[in-house]
């Protein structure tokens, strides 16, 4: 399947977000704005333009139901920008941060967000109503390196990390007064803020772009060792299979489903891998078609089947777990996608919208 | 389960390891004396210790996959029967004949890089070069 529509927006898109609705899209140009474009019938206009960064902007998320977007950037600031009429706002949120925040997510229910960054540190900024006036927590101490990458849990109390440590990790964020003990059935989320649940030590180079799948049981991210990895339960019994690829790493990944994970890279053609009723996952296929082996055409004759290979294992490195033992299993795709998505940037600043669509007699619902 | 599986050796005994080195090179011996030189490489890529610092052990397992990787006359139809698992660990030893400089070492170790390149791509060859932790 080819991209179902390119736009050439800028020269370099360093991150982006979409709107609730999917009709606008947030981007930095690689500098120190954010551009909104709105899509209006047949082309893309520029709408606003949020400046008040400094540096470059290296996360922005827009939130679901709240319509509020966040911004980080490396001059070490966070901006909350809620629209009031036609305008953006900004509120300006102190990080506390000595180096470049690095990434951003909104938690799910849009009453926190936390912010990677380069000082080894994590940040949770919450709203204070009396003070009108966001606060930020910061979960130090634990990460060795960076944070590349974080996901919220939907529970909206773990948030995980990916570090260029090599570890991921998964924290309780509970902050007193704005979440509720007790809301969530499972025990765990009792534990207090910043108290790791569990750290995942299954690569020894930089890991990048965790996600939960929708559910929460499945956890899933890419290492620089152009490996991808899926931890289900990780709170009580964390169970890993790593996937090795073919080709160059990932450096994201994103859940469509339960069981369907698409995931960009440095092929720059995003990769879409899924999961068998057994709960093995398996590289499935190329989204863009405009694939073209690398090496010998000869060699991509047998990719589709044999040489993607993939290595299974319980691993004892789940430190959390003292569980040992090993499944392994050949994989085979066989699988079908059955969901659309859309949108994925390429780092060149080319947007490129695909849509997956639903394969008839599937299990799934085609018009997800 | 072959190479890349979990192996204990961390906790290993060294000399344990050096006899199961030597009953492998043993088993290696019988194998190429019966022609069979894939199944010697897939006996010496087995069970090889990852994970010890010791060099001896290092030394003594490159030995025997030296061994067994300069018996291969047939690159191509070696990886009809050498298992995707094996590719990971291959490819490091690979790079440690290449090190070694030695011409005739060197000149097997491209030929067969170039095919398991074919075969297995780039990200093998990132893995064996980012692996820290699992070194042969």
């Amino acid at each position: 399947m080819a991209a179902a529509a390119i736009h050439q927006f800028a020269e370099c898109i360093t991150c982006h977000a979409w709107s609730p609705d999917e009709s606008m899209i947030a981007f930095c140009p690689n500098n120190h704005e954010v551009h909104i474009y709105k899509f209006f019938t047949d082309k893309w206009e520029k709408l606003h333009v949020l400046s008040k960064h400094d540096q470059i902007v290296s996360g922005i998320d827009w939130s679901k139901s709240s319509n509020k977007i966040v911004t980080v950037s490396h001059d070490r600031n966070s901006y909350v920008w809620t629209q009031e009429g036609s305008d953006w706002v900004p509120t300006l949120v102190i990080l506390k941060l000595n180096r470049a925040a690095l990434c951003v997510q909104w938690s799910p229910k849009e009453n926190k967000f936390a912010v990677g960054s380069g000082a080894k540190s994590v940040c949770v900024c919450y709203y204070e109503q009396e003070n009108n006036w966001w606060i930020s927590k910061v979960i130090r101490k634990r990460h060795e390196s960076s944070v590349t990458s974080l996901a919220w849990h939907p529970n909206n109390i773990y948030l995980a990390t990916t570090s260029t440590d090599g570890k991921c990790r998964v924290f309780s964020t509970f902050i007193k007064g704005v979440d509720k003990r007790g809301s969530q059935s499972s025990t765990s989320t009792d534990s207090k803020f910043g108290e790791q649940i569990a750290q995942l030590d299954l690569s020894s180079t930089w890991v990048f772009g965790v996600r939960w799948s929708p559910s929460g049981k499945t956890l899933a991210y890419a290492g620089h060792n152009s490996m991808v990895y899926f931890i289900d339960e990780v709170e009580s019994s964390p169970a890993a299979q790593n996937l090795a690829l073919r080709d160059l790493p990932l450096r994201d990944v994103l859940f469509v489903s339960e069981r369907t994970l698409i995931g960009v890279g440095f092929d720059c053609n995003p990769m879409i891998f899924a999961a068998d009723d057994t709960g093995l996952w398996s590289f499935i296929r190329f989204l863009d078609e405009r694939k073209a082996a690398p090496s010998a055409s000869k060699a991509s004759q047998d990719w589709t089947v044999k040489s993607w290979y993939g290595i299974w294992k319980m691993t004892s490195a789940l430190q959390n777990s003292s569980r040992e033992g090993f499944i392994t299993n050949q994989i085979k795709g066989t699988s079908v996608i059955t969901h659309r998505t859309q949108g994925t940037i390429l780092g060149s600043g080319v947007l490129q919208v695909f849509k997956i669509q639903g394969q008839p007699g599937s299990k799934d619902s085609p018009d997800g | 389960m072959a190479s890349s599986a979990a192996y204990p050796d961390a906790d290993e005994n060294l000399e344990a390891i050096i006899t199961r080195i030597e009953q492998k090179s043993r088993k290696i011996e019988t194998l190429l004396k019966q022609s069979k030189p894939v199944e010697a490489l897939k006996t010496a890529l087995e069970g090889s210790p990852l994970k010890t610092l010791d060099e001896r052990c290092k030394s003594a397992n490159w030995i025997v996959v030296h061994r067994a990787m300069m018996a291969i006359r047939d690159v191509d139809g070696m990886f009809n029967s050498l298992d995707p698992e094996y590719y990971d660990i291959l490819m490091k030893y690979l790079y440690r004949g290449l090190s070694t400089g030695d011409r005739p070492t060197c000149d097997q170790c491209l030929k067969i890089h170039e095919k398991l390149t074919e075969k297995a791509g780039l990200g093998c060859i990132l893995r064996s070069l980012a692996d820290t932790v699992n070194t042969v």
